[in-house]
C-alpha cells in the first residue's frame, strides 16, 4: 500500500518536473503577416482612456488601410506592471505591445524589441533618451508626467493682499524657520517658503487658517511617492548617487526627509497622509481642506473642471515645485520581443509616433511627449504650456540603471517611515543608502 | 480466475475514476510546487530570465536581512489576533442565530454580506469610506465631534485588524452555525434536566461536540490570515516603512517590484515548509474528533 502511495507521489512529481522543463522553452516571436490583430495593454485612468480613443480612431480609419485591428486591454492601474512582469517571465506572446515607462524600461529590456527604425524626431529628446537603454530605444514616449505646485489662488492672494495676514505670516515663519520671511508668490517659492506656508495655512499653528492643513504629503510606501520626494531632494541640491556611490545619506538627503517629518509631526499635513497618494491628494484639494500640494501634472485639468471639482474650480493656480526641480518620466509603449505579429505591431507604433496620433491623444485628455503638439493645443489644457516649459527648463531624470524601478520601491520602503516621523531620519537615510548602493552595485 | 479479473477491472476503474484528480493535482499542485521550488535555487529575475543555479543564496539573503523576518513577525501576530477574535465573535454570532427571532433571515443575509465581496474591492471601498476628506465614516464621526485619523501610523494596524475581523467573522460564524444545526439538541435537554447552567452546557456539552467544526474553522481562517494580502496592500502597501508588510506583500514586492523571482520563490518555499507540518496534525485532529463524535 505504502509503495503504491509513494509511486503515485513519485509519478506526480516526475510529471510536474517534465511540465516544468517543457514550460521554460519560449520562442523569440516572429514578424507575422504584417496585418491582423495587434493586442496591446494599458492602464486605466487619463492615459489609458486617451489611448483607447486613439485606438478606436485608428481602427476606424488608418487601421482599415493597414489591415490591422488593435485590441486594447485596460488592466488595473496598480498592477499593470506586475501582470506584464508575469507575462514577460513566461516569455508570453499573448500581448504584442506592452505598456512601459522610463523608470522600468531598463528592467524590462530583455523582453522588449528595440525600436531603432521608427521616426522619433517629433518627441522631446529627453523623453526618448529616458527610454534608451544600452544605446537602444526600447519604447516610444506616450505621456509625460512631472510635478507642479497646485495652489489655491484665492487663499494665496488673500494672504499677499492683507497686511495683517502678512504680519501673522512673518511671525509664523520666524518660529518655523528661525527668521521672518515675507510671503511671496508661489511662482518663486523655495522649500523654506513651502514649509512656512504649510505652517501658516494649518490650524495646528494658525488657528485663523482658512484651511485645516497647509498641504498634503504623499507619504504612502509607494514608488511613485519617491518620485515626488525626489523633487525635495533635488531641490536641496541632492541626488541619488555620484560616481556610482549612493548619496541619500548626504546633508541634502537628511534635510529632504526632515522637511517631510517636520510637516507631518507638526500637523501641517493630515495624519492620514501617511497613506496618501495621487487620489488622496486630489480629494484633499477638491474638498478645500488644504491650500496647496505638490501633485502630478495630470491632476490640474480635473481640479479646474467645475463638474469634477465644484468647490475649487477656477481657484487653482499652477507653479513650479518649490525648490525648482521636477522629476520627469514618460509613460510609453514597447514591442514584445516574443510577439508573433511584430510587423503589424511596428506599423501601429509608427502611427503612434506621428503628430496626428498624438494630437488625437491630447484631444482625448493625454499629455503627449511632443513639444509641437503641446504648443498647438494649449487651449485644450492650460497645463500643456507649463509642462513643455518645465521639461525643458527645470526637469531632471533620476540616474538610469538596470534596477531604477527597484530603487524607487526600495527608497519608499526605507524612507516612508521617517517621512511620517516613525523612524529616526539618520537611520532611515542610512538604510536607504545601503539599499540603493546594493542596487547600484 | 474470475476473482482476478474482477480485481483487475476494479483497479482499472479506480484509475480511470481518479484520473481527473491526478491530472488536476499534477497541473495545479505538483507543477507549481516543483517549478517554484526549482526557481528558489536560481537567480532568475526580470533582468536575467535564465534559470541560473545559485545554490542557497536566496535563502541566505532572506535570513540575513530583517525585511523577511519582520514580515513574518507582523504576519504571525496579525493572524493570531484576527483569528482569535473571529473565532470568538463567530461562535457568539452562531449561538445568537441558533434560536428563533424576528427578522432572522434578513440579519443572517446581512451578516454574510462581507464575505461575498472580493477582498481587493473591499479594500478600495474602505479606502473611499475612510478617506478623511470625502469618506462617509470620518464625516459621521466628525458630526459627533470625534476626529480620528484612521490612517495615521498609530491607528493603522488596529484599523487593519478591525477590517479583517469585519470581513471574516461571517466566515467562522457560517461554519460554526452549520455545526450547531447538526448538533443533537437532546444533549442540551438532558443536561438542562440535570441542572446544568448555560455556561456549563457551553463548556461541557457544546464545545466538545463542536470541536472538529471549530478546528476546521480555525485552520481555514489561520491559513487565510497568514496569506493576507488584498485589503492591506490596497490600503497601506505594507507601510509606513514596512510596518504592515505581510509575508504575501513581501513576496509580491520581491517578485513584481524587484523582479527577483528566485528570492520570491525562496520566500514562498520557506512559508510552505513552515506551514506544511501543521497540515497532517490538524487534519488528523479533525478526523479523529469526527470519529469520536460518531
Amino acid at each position: 500500500m505504502l509503495s503504491r502511495k509513494l509511486g503515485a507521489v513519485g509519478a506526480l512529481l516526475v510529471s510536474a518536473t517534465l511540465l516544468t522543463g517543457c514550460s521554460t522553452g519560449g520562442s523569440t516571436g516572429g514578424d507575422g503577416s504584417g496585418s491582423g490583430t495587434v493586442k496591446m495593454v494599458a492602464w486605466p485612468g487619463p492615459e489609458g482612456d486617451a489611448m483607447k480613443e486613439v485606438v478606436d480612431a485608428y481602427n476606424a480609419g488608418q487601421g482599415k488601410e493597414d489591415d490591422i485591428n488593435v485590441e486594447l486591454v485596460l488592466l488595473s492601474r496598480q498592477d499593470t506592471f506586475s501582470k506584464e512582469t508575469a507575462l514577460m517571465s513566461s516569455k508570453s506572446s499573448d500581448v504584442d505591445v506592452y505598456w512601459t515607462a522610463s523608470y522600468n524600461v531598463g528592467q524590462f529590456s530583455p523582453s522588449l524589441e528595440p525600436l531603432d527604425d521608427i521616426d522619433t524626431s517629433n518627441y522631446f529628446p529627453v523623453a526618448t533618451e529616458g527610454l534608451t537603454y544600452n544605446d537602444k530605444l526600447y519604447a516610444l514616449p506616450l505621456d509625460v508626467s512631472n510635478h507642479f505646485l497646485l495652489y489655491r489662488t484665492d487663499l494665496i492672494d488673500g494672504l499677499l493682499n492683507d497686511p495683517a495676514a502678512v504680519e501673522v505670516y512673518k511671525s509664523i515663519s520666524a518660529d518655523v524657520l528661525g527668521e521672518p520671511r515675507e510671503p511671496v508668490d508661489p511662482q518663486s517659492w523655495d522649500l523654506d517658503d513651502y514649509k512656512a506656508m504649510s505652517a501658516y495655512f494649518s490650524k495646528s499653528t494658525n488657528a485663523d487658517s482658512p484651511t485645516q492643513y497647509g498641504t498634503i504629503l504623499q507619504a504612502k510606501n509607494l514608488l511613485y511617492n519617491t518620485m515626488i520626494w525626489n523633487d525635495v531632494l533635488w531641490g536641496y541640491g541632492g541626488n541619488w548617487a555620484e560616481d556610482g556611490k549612493a548619496t541619500i545619506d548626504s546633508d541634502a538627503g537628511k534635510k529632504a526627509v526632515q522637511l517631510y517629518a517636520d510637516i507631518y509631526k507638526n500637523k501641517w499635513t493630515s495624519p492620514d497622509s501617511a497613506q496618501a497618494e495621487f487620489p488622496e491628494t486630489q480629494a484633499a484639494l477638491q474638498s478645500g481642506n488644504v491650500a496647496f500640494a505638490m501633485q502630478w501634472s495630470a491632476a490640474y485639468a480635473a481640479l479646474n473642471d467645475p463638474e469634477q471639482s465644484p468647490d475649487i474650480a477656477g481657484k487653482i493656480g499652477i507653479a513650479p515645485v518649490p525648490g525648482g526641480q521636477t522629476h520627469v518620466h514618460a509613460l510609453s509603449v514597447s514591442l514584445n520581443k516574443y510577439s508573433k505579429n511584430k510587423a503589424a505591431a511596428k506599423t501601429l507604433l509608427s502611427y503612434l509616433a506621428t503628430t496626428e496620433a498624438m494630437t488625437a491623444y491630447a484631444e482625448a485628455g493625454g499629455i503627449p511627449a511632443m513639444p509641437e503638439v503641446l504648443s498647438q493645443n494649449e487651449d485644450l489644457n492650460p497645463a500643456f504650456g507649463r509642462v513643455s516649459e518645465s521639461i525643458s527648463e527645470y526637469g531632471y531624470s533620476e540616474p538610469v540603471f538596470p534596477k531604477t524601478f527597484q530603487a524607487y520601491s526600495a527608497l519608499a520602503e526605507a524612507l516612508s517611515g521617517a517621512w511620517v516621523g516613525e523612524t529616526p531620519v539618520n537611520d532611515a537615510v542610512k538604510n536607504a543608502n545601503e539599499a540603493l548602493q546594493e542596487l547600484l552595485d | 480466475m474470475a476473482s482476478t479479473f474482477v480485481r483487475q477491472k476494479k483497479h482499472g476503474a479506480s484509475l480511470i475514476l481518479s484520473a481527473p484528480l491526478i491530472i488536476f493535482a499534477a497541473l495545479f499542485v505538483a507543477y507549481p510546487l516543483v517549478s517554484g521550488t526549482m526557481t528558489a535555487f536560481t537567480s532568475k529575475s526580470l533582468l536575467d530570465p535564465t534559470d541560473t543555479f545559485n545554490g542557497v543564496d536566496n535563502f541566505v539573503s532572506l535570513f540575513t536581512k530583517p525585511a523577511f523576518l519582520n514580515a513574518a513577525g507582523f504576519t504571525l501576530s496579525f493572524a493570531a489576533i484576527v483569528v482569535l477574535c473571529e473565532m470568538v465573535l463567530g461562535f457568539g454570532l452562531a449561538l445568537l442565530f441558533d434560536r428563533k427571532f424576528p427578522g432572522k433571515k434578513l440579519f443572517f443575509t446581512l451578516t454574510l454580506l462581507p464575505i461575498m465581496i472580493a477582498p481587493a474591492l473591499l479594500g478600495i471601498m474602505f479606502r473611499l469610506l475612510l478617506n478623511e476628506d470625502i469618506g462617509a465614516i470620518p464625516a459621521i464621526l466628525q458630526s459627533f465631534g470625534l476626529s480620528v485619523s484612521l490612517f495615521s501610523p498609530s491607528s493603522v494596524v488596529p484599523l487593519l485588524v478591525v477590517l479583517d475581523i469585519l470581513q471574516w467573522t461571517p466566515f467562522t460564524f457560517l461554519i460554526i452555525y452549520a455545526g450547531l444545526q447538526s448538533f443533537p439538541k437532546e444533549l442540551l435537554e438532558a443536561s438542562a434536566v440535570d441542572g446544568a447552567t448555560f455556561l456549563r452546557q457551553l463548556w461541557h456539552v457544546v464545545l466538545p461536540v463542536l470541536k472538529p467544526v471549530l478546528f476546521a474553522a480555525f485552520f481555514l481562517r489561520a491559513i487565510d490570515a497568514i496569506r493576507t494580502f488584498d485589503v492591506i496592500y490596497v490600503l497601506t502597501a505594507g507601510g509606513p516603512g514596512t510596518s504592515t508588510t505581510t509575508l504575501s506583500i513581501f513576496i509580491y514586492k520581491v517578485a513584481f517590484e524587484q523582479g527577483d523571482f528566485g528570492k520570491a520563490a525562496a520566500a514562498s518555499v520557506v512559508v510552505l515548509i513552515c506551514l506544511l507540518p501543521f497540515v497532517p496534525f490538524i487534519v488528523k485532529r479533525i478526523a479523529s474528533s469526527g470519529m469520536e463524535g460518531k
